[in-house]
């Protein structure tokens, strides 16, 4: 009874996940549906056809989604019994008439109905938790998608959800290393260059490193890699640095450590404009025409992951043993923490994702350019991981999101100077907007030391002991 | 006869002009609770530290079952400024750090506590159990090493029911009572499995009852956990009932060691020490 549950679960997820899958793709490739629809190709041979189906991909080329759906059932009307119209083709058509957001409805009622399966079936308060982190992530995804559709990519909304979920990751990154293990570094902006550059350098197409590097006759390498393995080594590659660099710098304590991890972000940035490096670099030239992102889908995936894999690290046993070298470095070697060992780890995993970091925000930019990756970018992040709460993430991931939408959006008002009848409003000038938000910034840390989530963690449980939880464990 | 758990030889801790450890030899036999006495600033941690590999002495050697684990020698400006004895006994030079010492099976506690502050108290001994985990990193975030994790949580859980801490498992382990908080100290030591365990003035600050309570509880986890006890003590009522036999420091130096009868009635004791012949 309990396997014929669980069954039934599985396949509702395997539905929804293909119903999703099929949405998106039918969206984007109508055209490619058609194609399929039509296996006999009798289209090409009957010109009345072709016209029809043409005036069907003319009105969605327009992105007209009324007239498309229009001469969609006119064309499905008149030919209908020379195509296609059973199995997964059905469904696509299903999926494109119904539009995202009614399939992303469906897609999460089934996840929670997937969900409450599980919670029904078993007893297990750990399952019951996890189905219900499942559907709130589902939900979280359906409703990025949703909002991407109706607000258009290029919105600004969409453009601070896809900003803040890369400076999500890096904030993330470096409240691993700041907040849970205790090693104050200033380096991140060096790793994400590296990050940032080991990427672009890979996956710019191999015809058109002619123009981009243009004063270095299309620079030395001279291949094209796939994303997915690009961002990894633009990861990895990061990484390798900061394992070269912790070797000494680790040694050093706190202010020491903060000074030399920003000397060495400073001298990669440097480096990588040196006018030797330009074969591979670009010199200080731009590094442009690279593979990027259109959806927002794409950064909250990458983000996802990375996050959830520092979340599973923080809640290991060595998550444990960084924190415990966070609280007391004498005590954690007394308990047989091998602390160079301990510290590297933390300082190259976390160099790791900022680098993967980088190379989002390369894809993001467009462009990238060493210049751009200064210290007060590392203060940006620095600000987020202080904001949120050193040693939370979810603190972390919440204030980069507030971060980047006040200070790309809602202040943006500010520098505008703005004249209401005949009265010029005072103070309202470029620059202004920097201004207001450092005095935000210093009355959060005034007033509201500990951040917004101080070192606790967005939970379920949260909600639900709120009020009978004594606060007494946040001294400091 | 068998090798000492544990032996100092002719140990030193200079600090620049100051010797805060002076030519200190003594040994503890397996099972013994041996405690070590001396007025304030006698060099009693400093001892603790050296063995534990906190300081690298600067002359002599540490033997941990019959095997030499820290030893070293004056050198380099220490050479010249050296004021202890026995200057060219030891060539050896062995300084593990004090993560190598635990996995070899010394484990201690702190005289001013050094719990994880943000920690719960369960936390607190879960993470003494990662030296001797199996699992690497990728095992361990991948949770591909649950039975390990599960075994890490049931001793942890284990060692507190045995300190009787179990019912605060899920306190932060700073807002637990001072006693408590000993106690604590104690079970997070125990979880990195030694056989010699090190406590540094483990009764301070422990009222009447509390103090009572520890000599049985010391004496309770030497029998099971086969375990060999060494301990610094200001508390004269709590040596003299649990140990089997007491050293005592001076000045860095060793004035008197023996069975507790006899260190009592040791007059240099008295009047290095105790002062009045009754605590």
């Amino acid at each position: 009874m309990k396997a014929l549950k669980w069954t039934g679960g599985i396949l509702l997820i395997i539905i929804a996940v293909a119903l999703l899958v099929s949405s998106i793709s039918a969206q984007s490739d109508l055209e490619g549906l058609l194609k399929r629809l039509d296996a006999q190709n009798v289209v090409d041979l009957n010109p009345k056809m072709l016209a029809d189906r043409d005036r069907v991909l003319e009105s969605h080329l327009d992105n007209d989604r009324d007239r498309t759906l229009r001469n969609l059932d006119r064309y499905l009307e008149r030919h209908g019994d020379l195509l296609l119209l059973e199995g997964t083709h059905a469904l696509e058509l299903t999926a494109f008439r119904s539009g995202p957001i009614v399939s992303s409805v469906g897609v999460l009622l089934m996840a929670i109905g997937a969900a409450l399966l599980a919670t029904v079936i078993s007893g297990k308060a750990a399952v019951r938790k996890a189905a219900l982190y499942a559907v709130g992530i589902v939900l979280l995804y359906v409703c990025v998608y949703v909002v991407e559709q109706i607000a258009g990519t290029s919105s600004m909304l969409v453009t601070v959800l896809k900003k803040g979920a890369i400076y999500a990751l890096l904030a993330v990154s470096m409240n691993l290393l700041n907040g849970f293990t205790g090693l104050f570094s200033l380096g991140q902006a060096g790793f994400m260059l590296i990050g940032a550059y080991t990427y672009a350098m890979f996956t710019i197409p191999v015809e058109s490193r002619g123009q981009v590097y243009q004063y270095y006759a299309g620079g030395l390498i001279q291949f094209q890699m796939p994303v997915i393995l690009a961002i990894i080594l633009a990861g990895l590659v990061a990484a390798f640095f900061a394992y070269l660099i912790g070797l000494p710098v680790l040694r050093l304590k706190s202010d020491y450590l903060a000074i030399a991890t920003l000397g060495f972000a400073e001298i990669i940035r440097a480096v990588f404009q040196y006018d030797g490096l330009g074969p591979i670099t670009n010199g200080s030239n731009l590094l442009r025409r690279f593979t990027t992102f259109n959806s927002a889908l794409f950064p909250f995936i990458a983000v996802g992951i990375c996050i959830l894999l520092i979340i599973l690290l923080i809640n290991s046993t060595y998550g444990r043993a960084f924190k415990a070298i966070r609280d007391d470095e004498v005590a954690a070697e007394a308990m047989g923490i091998n602390l160079p060992q301990h510290k590297s780890m933390a300082f190259v995993i976390s160099c790791f994702f900022a680098g993967v970091g980088g190379a989002l925000l390369a894809m993001y930019q467009t462009t990238v350019q060493a210049s751009a990756f200064k210290a007060s970018m590392t203060y940006e992040i620095l600000l987020i991981v202080v904001l949120g709460g050193m040693g939370s993430v979810s603190g972390s991931v919440i204030a980069s999101f507030l971060f980047i939408a006040a200070s790309e959006w809602w202040l943006r008002f500010l520098d505008a100077e703005t004249v209401i009848g005949t009265f010029e409003v005072p103070l309202l000038r470029s620059g202004f907007r920097m201004v207001v938000f450092s005095v935000i910034v210093m009355l959060v840390v005034l007033f509201y030391q500990k951040g917004i989530m101080g070192d606790r963690e967005l939970s379920l449980d949260m909600f639900k002991r709120n009020g009978k939880e004594k606060r007494g464990g946040r001294n400091a | 006869m068998p090798d000492h758990v544990l032996e100092l030889k002719n140990l030193t801790m200079q600090f620049g002009g100051v010797v805060a450890v002076n030519d200190l030899s003594m040994n503890i036999d397996k099972g013994e609770i041996v405690a070590l006495i001396g007025p304030n600033g006698a060099g009693k941690t400093t001892a603790f530290n050296c063995v534990t590999g906190v300081y690298a002495p600067t002359n002599g050697q540490v033997l941990f079952g019959g095997k030499v684990i820290v030893s070293n020698h004056p050198s380099g400006k220490m050479a010249k400024m050296y004021l202890g004895a026995d200057k060219d006994k030891f060539h050896q030079v062995a300084a593990p750090s004090p993560d190598k010492i635990t996995r070899m099976g010394i484990a201690r506690t702190f005289q001013n506590i050094r719990l994880f502050k943000t920690q719960t108290v369960f936390d607190n001994v879960l993470i003494a159990t990662h030296l001797h985990r199996t699992s690497n990193l990728f095992t361990a975030v991948l949770r591909l090493n649950s039975s390990e994790e599960k075994s890490m949580r049931e001793k942890a859980m284990h060692l507190l029911d045995i300190v009787g801490l179990a019912d605060a498992k899920d306190e932060k382990a700073t807002s637990l009572p001072y006693g408590k908080q000993r106690r604590l100290e104690i079970a997070r030591a125990l979880a990195t499995d030694p056989t010699l365990l090190l406590l540094d003035e483990p009764a301070a600050g422990m009222n009447p009852q509390e103090t009572d309570d520890l000599s049985e509880f010391i004496v309770e986890l030497r029998n099971r956990f086969d375990l060999t006890i060494f301990l610094i003590e200001h508390h004269m009522a709590l040596v003299m009932d649990i140990s089997d036999r007491i050293y005592v420091i001076d000045f860095g130096k060793l004035i008197a060691s023996g069975l507790p009868q006899e260190v009592r009635d040791d007059p240099e004791v008295i009047t290095a020490y105790l002062g009045v012949d009754e605590d």
